[in-house]
């Protein structure tokens, strides 16, 4: 395992919780999408994985290191790429890239030999000696994670890093992080918005909302599942059915298999005396899933 | 290593605001150049703007006292006395034919200054933009000289030459200086090369708040904080670059009062005081200058917001401070306010190393005041700092 997390609560100030409970646990080497409306608490949850931000509660290691005692270790082994584009507009890309660098302790021939591996990494080699506020939002966001290479990470955190770009751009740099994900085997954890960027994207997602892991689960499993149906009920029903998943009065029916599931499980809350208030079936995209799950309340944004 | 990075990522910064290199260095130039040349005849001793005065002439006649007056008054250096002709009147004088005073004498003044009788009444007129101090001076200089001629016209009954007997020519007038006697004349540019030079040091808040700000709205900050650095780098990485800044205008600004204001026509920059000393009181200047502007940075959001609050508090400060208005010419209880800004105790350090030709002990209470300011806004900081990433 890459990173463990175990029942991590966080809350800012005393009536706003943001983390609660969370279990998750990130393979080595994998590809893992973090995937959550806004304020669900997913840079929360990357910023105290990345030791910005203490925790209330819970166990967390990181590449087998204790969060709580082995901070050094841990941030060692982390590379963060923040939400924002957190370098110097005014520098070039060369001269964030040294800068950081020389942050992590790096020098002379070690120092080059990192920064020319992350500017390869996220082909800036054209524009490295223009200064980063002339760059597109494409450009920005590789310099931004082209930073995050510089210690030569085991973990790599991405904050929605396709933010405000376009679809060509954003394609460009999903095509960049699968790329460092498969050279070195770094683990990356990707927090995004968007359905799809993770079903291309990663092998593995987490659904993150209000503060809760909703779900857990590998993409190919989630995108086989193929046809199911969502139902609406008038309460959730005390009984495990197979094949359902309930999400307070909300089910999901695997419909992969035929309809057998789904006669079984009406069976059920007959039995229950649940009423079905609406019934919706189609494919069972991730897409679609993830706003099934998280249409709950209405978000901020 | 390390340091050498940060501080060099700090100076590119800094050398890529062009809003900031013209407030910290053209900024305080022009101000210097121009204060030092616009008030250098008020305080140099000859004055070479001359006030214009009309005397209302009444009679062809002239009486040799008169004549006498008229010399003793035209050889003063502020006025211009000119005698007219009583046909316009004293409002086209002074609006329209561009004279400041008018002074009409009573129909028998000639003969009665002939014949040394004093009871005679002048009539002094003002354009109504005069100020009450030029007046003043005008009266004082008419009287005495009158006062004179009639000295002079009874003397010369008495067969005594007057000649010797003017009392301003036996008056010798010297500067006296703390320490050395070197001699540093009060001129304009002794008071205008400290003020600007403080003010502008005070403005190191814009490249701070401006890199400063970006980092906490970027993100760059958390980046930062994400790697495992320690803080002292960082810290000293930030205030080394600005401390150099404002040493560099320092001496920039020593240099335009030297060699730029002569240049240009005015007075040269002298300094009295000891250069270790005025590097002293500099460093103290900038310590208390970079401790503002970091206490400035953090409580603004924006650059916007710390631009504008940190430009009219150092403008607040600056006026307060006796930057903008020396501070001899206010009046008693604005003196005292003046206590309370940390550009005065700049301004007064370094008007005692410029100008005073004072010592360490001189400026030891005012580089304590900075010292001490400094820290306290430091730890303010550090204080909001603390709270906002809890
Ligand atoms: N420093 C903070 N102080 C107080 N509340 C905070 C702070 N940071 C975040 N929050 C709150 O915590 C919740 C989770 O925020 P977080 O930024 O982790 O969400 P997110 O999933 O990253 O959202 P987004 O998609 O908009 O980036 C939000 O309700 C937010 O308002
Ligand atoms: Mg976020």
């Amino acid at each position: 395992m890459s990173i463990t997390i175990h029942a991590l609560s966080h809350s800012y100030g005393a009536d706003t919780p943001v983390l609660q409970g969370i279990d998750l646990r990130i393979k080595k080497g994998s590809l893992f999408g973090l995937l959550g409306p806004n304020g669900a608490g997913k840079t929360t949850l990357v910023s105290i994985l990345n030791t910005l931000v203490k925790k209330d509660s819970g166990r967390v290691e990181v590449c087998g290191y204790d969060l709580d005692s082995q901070v050094q270790k841990v941030k060692a082994c982390s590379g963060y790429v923040p939400q924002g584009y957190a370098f110097y507009p005014q520098l070039n890309a060369r001269e964030n890239l040294e800068f950081f660098a020389a942050l992590h302790g790096l020098q002379g021939a070690r120092m080059r030999r990192r920064i020319e591996y992350a500017i390869e990494a996220t082909a800036l080699e054209q524009k490295a000696l223009q200064r980063a506020y002339t760059y597109s939002g494409g450009l920005k966001r590789r310099l931004n994670i082209a930073i995050g290479l510089l210690n030569d990470p085991r973990v790599l955190y991405l904050d929605e890093p396709t933010v405000g770009i376009d679809p060509q751009s954003r394609h460009y740099i999903l095509e960049v992080i699968k790329k460092i994900n498969r050279r070195k085997q770094t683990t990356i954890v990707y927090t995004s918005h968007y359905m799809e960027e993770i079903e291309y994207l990663c092998d593995e997602v987490a659904i993150l909302d209000g503060g809760k892991v909703l779900l857990q689960s590998s993409v190919s499993e989630l995108t086989k599942a193929g046809r199911a149906a969502t139902l609406t009920l008038s309460g959730q029903p005390a009984q495990a059915c197979e094949g359902v998943r309930y999400e307070k009065r909300r089910a999901y029916v695997d419909l992969s298999r035929g309809y057998d599931t789904l006669r079984r499980f009406l069976n059920l809350l007959e039995k229950e005396r649940i009423e079905v208030l609406d019934m919706q079936s189609g494919r069972g995209d991730l897409e679609q899933f993830f706003l099934q799950v998280t249409s709950e309340r209405l978000r901020d944004g | 290593m390390m340091l050498g990075y940060i501080v060099k990522k700090e100076f590119t910064l800094i050398f890529r605001d062009i809003h900031a290199l013209l407030v910290l260095f053209v900024m305080p130039t022009l101000f210097i150049l121009i204060m030092s040349l616009a008030l250098h005849d008020s305080y140099s001793q000859k004055m070479e703007v001359k006030f214009q005065v009309a005397l209302l002439e009444n009679g062809e006649e002239q009486p040799l006292a008169y004549t006498m007056l008229m010399q003793k008054l035209r050889q003063s250096g502020t006025f211009h006395f000119q005698s007219v002709k009583s046909e316009s009147s004293l409002k086209e004088l002074l609006y329209q034919k561009g004279y400041d005073f008018a002074v009409a004498f009573p129909a028998d003044f000639k003969q009665r200054l002939q014949n040394d009788r004093e009871s005679f009444r002048a009539r002094f007129f003002a354009r109504s933009d005069v100020s009450p101090r030029q007046m003043a001076l005008l009266k004082g200089l008419y009287s005495t000289n009158v006062s004179k001629v009639l000295l002079e016209q009874v003397l010369g009954s008495l067969g005594v030459s007057a000649a010797e007997n003017d009392i301003g020519d036996r008056i010798e007038s010297r500067y006296v200086y703390k320490q050395n006697d070197k001699g540093a004349k009060p001129t304009s540019v002794q008071q205008s090369v400290p003020a600007w030079l403080v003010f502008s040091m005070f403005f190191i808040l814009i490249p701070i708040s401006n890199t400063f700000i970006n980092e906490k709205r970027l993100g760059t900050i958390e980046r930062i904080r994400s790697i495992d650095v320690s803080l002292w780098p960082i810290l000293f990485g930030k205030f080394l670059p600005y401390f150099v800044i404002n040493q560099i205008q320092v001496v920039l600004m020593i240099a335009v009062g030297y060699f730029l204001v002569p240049l240009l026509g005015g007075d040269r920059l002298q300094i009295a005081g000891n250069p270790l000393h005025i590097a002293l009181m500099a460093a103290a200047v900038s310590f208390a200058s970079i401790c503002f502007a970091l206490l400035i940075a953090n409580i603004s959001k924006t650059t916007e917001e710390a631009t504008s609050i940190g430009g009219v508090s150092n403008i607040i400060l600056a006026a307060l401070g006796g930057i903008m208005v020396p501070k001899f010419v206010m009046p008693e209880f604005m003196q005292e306010v003046t206590e309370y800004s940390p550009m005065a105790w700049a301004l007064q350090g370094f008007l005692e190393l410029f100008t005073r030709a004072g010592g360490l002990s001189d400026i030891a209470a005012d580089a304590g005041k900075l010292l001490l300011f400094g820290i306290i806004s430091l730890l303010l900081s550090f204080y909001i700092l603390q709270k906002g990433s809890r």
